[in-house]
């Protein structure tokens, strides 16, 4: 009851200082340009995560009150998220005026044409154009959202990394380090190679056994009954071997290594056999585990290393009321193969997996204009850092000089410097136009791998087979 | 004597035994339920407690003072009640007619009707989701979003069932009854009332109990054929499952309150149940 | 049996309205649909005329034949089970003893758990790391339980899931019906010198035969229907990819709308002709041994 209090307190405050930034000729201006549309209710949908709950929580409200606009938020899970969001654009119902694009979905929607060119909209309607929005003041994961053109389709609500998290507690003792020493004979550290990865984690696996401890080497997003395995596989452990765009050649329209493809490919096997060799060092709930079912384990104390996303940085390493390892937790780049950084420096391939979405306007909107202003509301400058500090996001290169963020920065070992740094290193989900349909076809064949019933070269061969089919079947094949 | 009671008590332990047994099946996972739903996210993992460590209640009230949980709450109990209701009447009348009257192809209709429950339901949502917001739309007005379509979609998989309970009951109701208060003046309306229905009472009453728990625990149609407005509590529950972590806690304790309502109706109409329920074994 | 016809449609048609709209609209157009190449992020747009080729896919399409084999299984087990121990549990309230009514109100809890609620707490009971279930057969055992790495596991977990979800439904069912069976034919068995196997078989089951019928049917079609709680527990992984979990991927996140209508039409015909295996296999001994 007092956290729903102080909770509450919060939302006020912020409320309060946000009223205060916003000066008194803006206020002119969103009323005047809302003013045609003052009264109207724009309805969105969108997963109940801290960046989207913000939204529906405190910039609604605020935006609300300037413009005389409603905003009504429909929070839905992860899957029922796509299957509505899809269905109105495909139906052209016009439900939603706003949705959730996830960075994977963008280049599926935009084949289709479902979303409004925000940038052209904007350019069309200059009446309705805020100049406290300002496109290019966006970090690069925008570029996710724009097509040949430069033009933007979507308003970046979120970004993260996929990171290496490490206990900083175990790493750092110095028992166990000299344990560590004495087994291996080299020093304890976090992860750099692949090696030292494997060492880490079967160290730990069998520390925690010895000391009777619910402590294991690693986490793996291994669920065998949930897409988060196949993600986990293609967009973070195949890039740091060199396996890129899930080894598939979309020139070609193959998947297969005698088409350009790279799926059945020797770095993939590679790839393929050094996740699976992590399971027995990952605690039992691995192969259970989806991507939030990976942060909790690791919340609880239960891996001391693992590829976790960085939405859960921060909550993992500041909140007490949900992790046990507070103020424990140490960040670092991903470990990648020999060659594989320097290849992504210099743009010929990507180190991790860039995960984020955007608010995008559907084409089938009724109340397209409100829904830009909306947007720019959510989009500018002002409103980006209290944001950034309450759902763990950044999207605005400015936000990360902002101070609220540098002493979040210090929490989180880090964090929101590496991905201001390193971001570039990370890519985000290869532009398919088929990404979900792609994805379940090659789901199927990881999951047998993961419960050891195919060979992982068995497996990756039958899974590009089945990919050419499923391209072949939907035109974009050979 | 004493070779009697013996025996006596000892199959009065048996009987406890096996109820005792039975029970904590039955209650161990709604026990485990409640303790989840008394605990905060942090406490979850490491060695599982089934017992009940302290009453944290944050999990209530935050899903109570929850404004969306109340509407939710009200649309579920609004469906589940008006789709009981309708359906009572319309298979009431339904199975009078079919077991009352010469129809052609009465058979294949009775066994088309049941078939409605069969359809997998994924493939179904997306012609139903075009009707939804299509079909049925008066100027802003669709169906999709509204209390009413879910209660005339419910229909689809409960009358079927709802029909097939009623018919033997009304199967078994000696037709020379009708004939009897049709010599006394009564019309089909009279019959209904004077007849039909008070035979055929605890069948109702179960039919519409059953409809009403199958209607309050639908999810897959109220999750992609409502919106904001007439969004159930199962679609509710599902909210709980995100990206960044599932709230276990608040789940359990959204999944204990949805539990009440359900409780109280079946707790109220236990007699009606076990009478009801008797299909078409009452013929004699 | 009234010669009437026009009031008895009359009484019927709300009915037969509602089910035609909501029931056999949608059938027609997942019929037509099944006939077509249809999905939404193919490269070319609509839908393409393909005759029965979905058909065709479907009988080498080795996920779907391997889902209806799970299904089948699933379903065999679950209801067998809630029928053995719904009806021994009828049997025993049948009896009459102090507190009888607190246990039948207990025995029908879970009935009324929203069958997304039951996934969830049984994924809390069975996922390690939090979940009693592995922990104990650990501890107490010395048995390994993850749902994730054993498919076995996780479909003997979904069927005792299923089991304490609905064994209530068929107790409360097999209870009505045993509480109308009259006393004269079995005390009649017994004068005779039945044994109670004997009673059983004679006497009690024949009576019970409509009750067990619909009981079984509707259970049958609920249980290949299954989704939500599967769903929640195991997400349909290879122990569970069940024919409905099996629709659900195909539809929504594959959109492949064409296969999905025709993989669904086949479901619905499988489930039909079963149900009238069924119906033919009992209706047809009970004209045999009793009348």
């Amino acid at each position: 009851m007092r956290k729903l209090f102080i909770s509450v307190m919060f939302v006020v405050f912020v409320l309060l200082v946000n009223m205060s930034l916003v000066s008194a000729d803006h206020h002119e201006w969103w009323a005047d340009a809302a003013a045609p549309y003052a009264g109207a209710t724009i309805r969105g949908v969108s997963e109940s995560t801290p960046p989207s709950n913000y939204v529906a929580d405190v910039l609604a409200a605020q935006f609300t009150e300037l413009t005389g606009i409603n905003v009504e938020f429909e929070t839905t899970s992860w899957d029922q998220m796509y299957s509505k969001a899809i269905n109105d654009m495909e139906a052209n119902t016009g439900i939603y005026d706003f949705v959730y694009i996830e960075q994977d979905i963008i280049y599926s929607y935009l084949a289709q044409e479902y979303l409004v060119n925000l940038t052209q909209f904007a350019a069309d309607n200059p009446d309705l154009a805020y100049e406290g929005y300002d496109e290019s003041a966006f970090t690069s994961f925008a570029d996710y959202f724009k097509n040949a053109d430069g033009d933007l389709f979507g308003v970046p609500m979120e970004a993260f990394v996929k990171v290496y998290l490490y206990r900083k507690d175990l790493f750092e003792d110095p028992d166990i380090m000299a344990a560590f020493e004495e087994a291996y004979g080299y020093p304890l550290a976090p992860a750099e190679n692949f090696d030292q990865y494997r060492d880490n984690a079967e160290f730990f696996t069998a520390y925690g056994e010895s000391m009777d401890m619910d402590l294991w080497g690693t986490t793996v997003q291994g669920t065998t009954g949930h897409p988060a395995s196949t993600y986990e596989f293609l967009e973070s452990i195949g890039p740091s071997f060199g396996l890129y765009n899930w080894g598939i050649n979309l020139d070609a329209g193959s998947a297969m290594s005698a088409n350009g493809g790279a799926l059945d490919g020797d770095t993939a096997v590679e790839a393929l056999t050094f996740w699976l060799s992590m399971l027995p060092f990952a605690p039992p709930e691995a192969t259970s585990s989806t991507w939030d079912e990976v942060a909790s384990s690791f919340a609880a104390g239960r891996a001391a290393q693992g590829w976790v996303y960085g939405e859960n940085a921060a909550w993992i390493a500041t909140d007490e009321s949900r992790s046990a390892v507070t103020g424990n937790v140490g960040v670092r780049l991903p470990v990648t193969a020999p060659g594989v950084i320097e290849a992504a420096k210099m743009g010929e391939g990507y180190i991790g997996y860039y995960d984020g979405g955007a608010f995008g306007v559907p084409h089938s909107s009724r109340n397209k204009e409100a829904t830009l202003l909306w947007l720019q509301f959510i989009g500018q400058s002002s409103v980006q850092a209290e944001w950034a500090a309450a759902g763990a996001r950044i999207t605005h290169t400015a936000t990360f000089d902002d101070p609220l963020i540098a002493e979040q920065d210090a929490k989180v070992d880090g964090y929101y410097t590496l991905l201001e740094e390193q971001g570039p290193l990370f890519a985000g989900a290869p532009p398919f136009p088929f990404h979900a349909q792609v994805r379940e076809v090659i789901d199927p064949f990881i999951q047998r791998a993961i419960l050891g019933e195919l060979s992982p070269a068995d497996a990756l061969s039958q899974a590009a087979m089945a990919v050419d089919e499923e391209l072949s079947r939907l035109g974009y094949g050979m | 004597m004493t070779t009697t009671l013996r025996q006596r008590a000892w199959r009065l332990c048996v009987t406890y035994g096996f109820w005792i047994f039975t029970t904590i099946v039955t209650l161990l996972p709604i026990w485990w339920m409640f303790v989840v739903s008394m605990r905060s996210r942090v406490e979850l993992f490491g060695r599982p407690n089934l017992s009940l460590s302290r009453f944290f209640v944050e999990n209530y009230t935050n899903v109570l003072t929850d404004s969306t949980f109340q509407r939710y709450m009200t649309n579920s109990v609004v469906v589940s009640t008006s789709n009981a209701l309708l359906v009572m009447v319309l298979a009431l009348l339904a199975t009078y007619a079919l077991s009352r009257y010469k129809l052609a192809g009465r058979d294949n209709i009775f066994f088309w009707l049941i078939t409605n429950r069969m359809a997998p339901p994924a493939a179904f949502l997306l012609p139903l989701y075009i009707m939804f917001t299509r079909t049925f739309r008066l100027g802003d007005w669709t169906l999709y979003d509204t209390q009413i379509g879910l209660i005339l979609l419910y229909c689809v998989f409960n009358l079927p069932f709802a029909i097939w309970l009623l018919k033997g009951v009304i199967d078994g109701i000696p037709i020379e009854l009708d004939d009897a208060a049709m010599i006394d003046g009564a019309g089909l309306w009279g019959v209904l009332r004077h007849v039909i229905i008070p035979l055929a009472a605890p069948g109702l009453a179960v039919t519409g109990i059953l409809s009403w728990v199958f209607a309050w625990n639908e999810y897959l149609f109220a999750a992609n054929l409502t919106s904001v407005q007439a969004r159930t509590i199962t679609t509710g529950l599902a909210e709980f499952v995100t990206v960044t972590g599932t709230n276990w806690g608040e789940l359990a304790a959204m999944s204990m309150l949805t539990l009440i309502p359900s409780a109280i109706i079946v707790i109220l109409a236990q007699r009606y149940i076990v009478m009801g329920l008797t299909f078409g074994a009452v013929k004699e | 049996m009234r010669n009437n016809p026009r009031i008895g449609w009359l009484l019927l048609s709300p009915t037969l309205l509602i089910l035609l709209v909501f029931g056999f609209v949608p059938f027609l157009y997942v019929l037509f649909v099944g006939f077509n190449e249809w999905n939404i992020f193919a490269a070319e747009e609509g839908l393409r005329f393909s005759g029965l080729d979905n058909y065709r896919r479907l009988v080498f399409d080795e996920d779907f034949t391997t889902s209806v084999q799970l299904t089948l299984k699933f379903a065999t087990f679950a209801i067998l089970s809630e029928l053995i121990l719904g009806f021994l549990l009828a049997q025993m309230l049948t009896r009459k003893f102090p507190g009888k009514w607190f246990f039948r109100i207990i025995h029908t809890f879970p009935l009324m758990v929203a069958p997304i609620a039951v996934g969830a707490i049984w994924r809390l009971l069975v996922i390690p790391g939090f979940g009693p279930v592995p922990f104990f057969l650990d501890r107490w055992f010395d048995i390994k339980y993850q749902i994730g790495s054993y498919p076995d596991q996780a479909l003997w977990t979904s069927v005792i899931m299923d089991v304490w979800h609905w064994t209530p439904f068929v107790t409360l069912t097999m209870l009505a019906g045993l509480s109308s069976i009259p006393r004269e034919p079995v005390e009649q068995a017994k004068v005779d010198g039945a044994n109670r196997l004997q009673v059983f078989w004679y006497v009690t089951l024949p009576f019970l035969r409509p009750v067990l019928l619909t009981t079984v049917f509707i259970r049958i079609m609920d249980a290949i229907r299954t989704v939500d709680e599967v769903w929640m527990l195991a997400g349909g992984g290879p122990g569970t990819r069940f024919t409905g979990i099996y629709i659900w991927r195909v539809v929504f996140p594959r959109t492949d709308y064409g296969y999905g209508s025709s993989i669904s039409l086949i479901t619905l015909y499988l489930t039909i002709v079963l149900c009238w295996l069924l119906f033919i296999a009992i209706s047809g001994r009970r004209k045999g041994e009793v009348e």
